[in-house]
């Protein structure tokens, strides 16, 4: 039999009864010379185990045997798709890997994060592989204690810390502002030596609510444009807010001091998940893989140079990924061919390559009203869920390759990002880990890696806003978007 | 007496600045955008220069005696052509021009302590963010970088509360609405309408000049252009109220106004305006602005102002920067005599030469690759003493 093997032609390969021995080598085409030469070594090996041993295998006289690059063959195929990979590991630059990575054009689905889709949650969690976990991570604060559970752990821990210093300010700060905020509830109850971590928390609930009113009250506006409420006082209030506590908060946060802010920047991510028989066309029963596309507007965002700290570690498993065991269409999701894109809000040269928070504000057309007229109060916060995983994965993914990773090269390391989604009044925080990319039909099976996202329920921020003051003013919520806007790197 | 408003339409007289070209663009980007049809006194097509290329908007109760509520906002487009720039500003708000910013200013950018860290770096950061990195395509347009540059600066700038503080109580308003009147020399003038984007503070900026510089601005005699009328290419219109109003309603916390930006981020040039427009523009508002403050702090006579009200003003089309501070000494402005306002312009200030957002390649060699080249920080140590001014 090994003799046969040895004066084996080509042509003769395919008329050639396989040993048992041998059918793995079957699958190896192109290492199977070397492999027939290790055999005779270890042939030899056995016959004469008191032989010098034998000289290094001579350099090959034959070019290896490999599938065709060009053929119609499911080899073929596999041999152009390893081309392909191989393509994108060399590439020199992240630019031209993205552009090697987008460069096939065929109809994918378009993922739209703000939804009026019913349970959109669910199914973007699938496309995905995330997890969502209800409640905010336990987050260590400086100066307290490490809160027990998540949910309000972050409230928690930052009131323990800050009361003392809060209350004081916000008496003396009211004072000050005939129109100001209505006061929330700060008990002071720790001794003054924890005012040295303090938070001014009187200050910021003063710089929110005086946002808060020169949009709403003390600007003179004519009426909103119809159905473009959002950009009438909302919109300008949250631009508003974010910039003005960033501003506030650099001095704790050295991050937000190297941060870049972005207004209505572009946030664009493409990858493919599951596989689909084509249905019509000239390509009709192929298997392809199914893409999907996410091209993302937030309201603003904040990108840093140094990527925060990981929440739990790489490999942790917190949950399930729902299954959906339908066609992605039925949600409904509508298919176009267009440009791939991959972008988190500026080119891959900016050093401020990490992201730390976005914003989102939700359009007039997903307001509660709506939901609760149509007898879908449960829908409600599925929007803000959707919105919250679908626009974290794609400014998690992206950032993922902007620093050379891809499904082929998984994440080494887990990135993190936060957001806050809001429509004005109710705000609802996400933060999201991400740990693999590897979601196409291949490499799903091989990684067992999930996506975590945690978040909240929407809260209102205040009740109402009349006669120059706001009433009702909601101290969670600004104790919470304080903490995210707090988050840093553990060295900082 | 027909009350005169500012806006704007631009004739193209003879001893104008630009070519006749660049009058008839702005006059036919200015009817388009009212959607008029050409001259009204020859009934001509756009190209009309014959009659000075301007329409006269003459309407007085005899000739139409059916106009039953004011002619709303046909003056609040902000399309401000004086055909004089700066000088003809000077003239309708009765000012005195000093080139160059006050010595208090330039001794704030001058200060190293008033400096962020590694400053360079980050205005060198924040220009390549929204001249090269900003956007998907290959080079962003005017419309998309201009306003991102503003944002990146400002966020530079109030990094900085990190070092003061009181930094902190200071708030941007977008498109917000001013209007001012005042009369000058038996000519009612009237400003209105959606400006730039204003920054408010809860401190007003002390008065730059002293006591005797406001005294000496007595013997400036403001420039007049006879035989033309100052109020040539202004457009008449009927109001049925001199309004003035700061923007936001009485209570309001941060009721001065500190800066006023303008961004011109228009992609055309008849849209975007010229430095010298864009100077007259910013003057003129700073103006309304600081005339509205006074007239809801010490009424509607007028009189000569024993704390002077200073309103800053900067104004960009993404490269150059021009810097005002104006400062209101007298709302007594119908007569030409007297004490005078004050003015300081610094001009045509770049940012940075240019910006190379393709490498630049011959023969097959690159010869000038992608960046951005000929940064010139001190324009950013002005932006920012503007900025600091008034608390530090």
């Amino acid at each position: 039999m090994s003799l046969s093997r040895g004066v084996r032609r080509p042509i003769k390969l395919l008329i050639w009864a396989p040993c048992p021995s041998a059918v793995p080598q079957l699958c190896k085409m192109a290492a199977c010379r070397g492999r027939r030469l290790l055999w005779h070594g270890r042939c030899w090996f056995s016959q004469d185990p008191a032989a010098p041993p034998p000289t290094p295998a001579p350099a090959p006289l034959y070019p290896p045997i490999v599938a065709s690059h060009t053929a119609k063959s499911k080899v073929a195929k596999r041999r152009r798709l390893e081309l392909f990979y191989q393509q994108v590991h060399e590439a020199a630059t992240i630019e031209e890997k993205l552009r090697l990575y987008g460069k096939l054009q065929r109809p994918k689905y378009m993922v739209y994060p703000q939804t009026f889709a019913l349970n959109a949650d669910r199914w973007y969690q699938s496309f995905t592989k995330t997890v969502f976990v209800p409640g905010l991570p336990p987050r260590a604060p400086p100066a307290a204690a490490k809160a027990p559970e998540p949910g309000a752990g972050a409230a928690e821990a930052l009131e323990q810390g800050t009361a003392t210093a809060g209350a004081a300010a916000s008496g003396a700060a009211e004072a000050l502002q005939p129109g100001a905020a209505a006061p929330g509830a700060a008990t002071a109850t720790k001794p003054a030596a924890e005012a040295a971590a303090e938070l001014d928390l009187g200050a910021l609930r003063d710089l929110a609510c005086d946002a808060l009113l020169q949009e709403s009250f003390y600007q003179n506006k004519k009426r909103p444009f119809l159905y473009r409420d959002q950009d009438h006082t909302p919109a300008p209030f949250l631009t508003q807010l974010a910039s003005s506590f960033a501003a506030f908060l650099c001095k704790r946060n050295p991050l937000l001091a190297a941060s870049s802010l972005d207004l209505n920047p572009e946030i664009n991510y493409y990858w493919h998940h599951g596989e689909e028989v084509v249905v019509h066309g000239h390509r009709k029963g192929r298997v392809d893989p199914v893409r999907f596309q996410i091209d993302d507007k937030p309201h603003l965002q904040i990108r840093v140079p140094k990527q925060l700290p990981e929440v739990v570690p790489l490999e942790s498993d917190l949950g399930d990924v729902p299954v959906v065991n339908h066609k992605p269409s039925k949600l409904p999701l509508f298919k176009k061919q267009y440009e791939n894109k991959v972008f988190i809000g500026s080119k891959v040269a900016d050093p401020c390559c990490y992201g730390h928070t976005q914003f989102h504000l939700i359009p007039d057309k997903l307001n509660r009203q709506r939901f609760k007229v149509a007898n879908l109060e449960d829908q409600i916060e599925v929007v803000y869920r959707a919105n919250g995983i679908a626009s974290l994965f794609a400014w998690t993914a992206a950032q993922a390759m902007y620093q050379g990773f891809w499904n082929e090269a998984d994440v080494t390391r887990p990135f993190v990002s936060q957001a806050v989604v809001t429509d004005g009044k109710y705000f609802a925080f996400f933060c999201y880990q991400l740990n693999t990319l590897a979601l196409t039909a291949e490499t799903i099976q091989k990684s067992s890696r999930k996506n975590i996202c945690w978040g909240t329920d929407s809260k209102p921020l205040y009740d109402v806003v009349e006669d120059g003051s706001v009433k009702g003013f909601n101290d969670e919520v600004l104790l919470q978007l304080v903490g995210f806007l707090l988050n840093r790197p553990k060295e900082l | 007496m027909t009350p005169f408003v500012i806006s704007f339409l631009f004739g193209s007289t003879p001893e104008c600045q630009f070519s006749a070209r660049d009058a008839q663009d702005s006059i036919r980007a200015g009817m388009e955008r009212e959607g008029r049809r050409g001259c009204q006194l020859c009934a001509d097509s756009l190209r009309c220069s014959a009659h000075l290329g301007f329409q006269l908007h003459v309407h007085s109760s005899e000739h139409s005696p059916t106009l039953t509520k004011p002619e709303e906002n046909s003056h609040l487009r902000v399309f401000l052509l004086l055909f004089r720039g700066v000088r003809q500003a000077q003239w309708l708000t009765k000012t005195k021009l000093v080139q160059g910013l006050p010595a208090a200013v330039l001794s704030i950018a001058e200060n190293p302590a008033h400096q962020l860290q590694e400053q360079e770096e980050a205005v060198h950061r924040a220009i390549a963010h929204a001249r090269l990195w900003e956007t998907t395509e290959v080079a962003p347009r005017r419309e998309k970088y201009c306003p991102v540059l503003f944002e990146d600066l400002i966020h530079l700038c109030r990094s900085m509360s990190m070092k003061y503080p009181s930094l902190a109580r200071r708030m941007l308003a977008r498109n917000y609405r001013i209007a001012a009147t005042w009369e000058r020399e038996s000519t009612l003038l009237q400003i209105r309408g959606l400006n730039g984007i204003l920054m408010n503070s809860m401190t007003p900026i002390p008065p730059i000049a002293s006591k005797e510089e406001i005294l000496a601005t007595k013997d400036h005699v403001l420039e007049t252009f006879y035989p033309i009328s100052p109020t040539i290419d202004l457009q008449e219109v009927i109001v049925y109220q001199e309004l003035n109003d700061t923007g936001f309603k009485d209570g309001y916390p941060y009721s001065h106004p500190h800066t006023l930006y303008f961004l011109e981020s228009a992609n055309n040039r008849p849209n975007r305006f010229r430095p010298e427009q864009l100077r007259a523009k910013m003057l003129m508002f700073a103006f309304g602005n600081a005339l509205a403050k006074a007239r809801v702090l010490y009424g509607n006579d007028p009189q000569v102002l024993e704390q002077p009200i200073v309103v800053q003003s900067v104004g960009t089309d993404g490269q150059l920067f021009q810097f005002l501070v104006f400062q209101l000494n007298t709302t007594d402005l119908v007569s030409n005599d007297g004490i005078k306002n004050l003015v300081w312009i610094d001009s045509d200030q770049k940012l940075y030469e240019s910006a190379q957002c393709v490498p630049e390649v011959k023969k097959r060699v690159v010869t000038k690759p992608t960046g951005i080249y000929g940064l010139q920080p001190e324009t950013f140590k002005k932006f920012l003493a503007l900025y600091l001014h008034g608390t530090v």
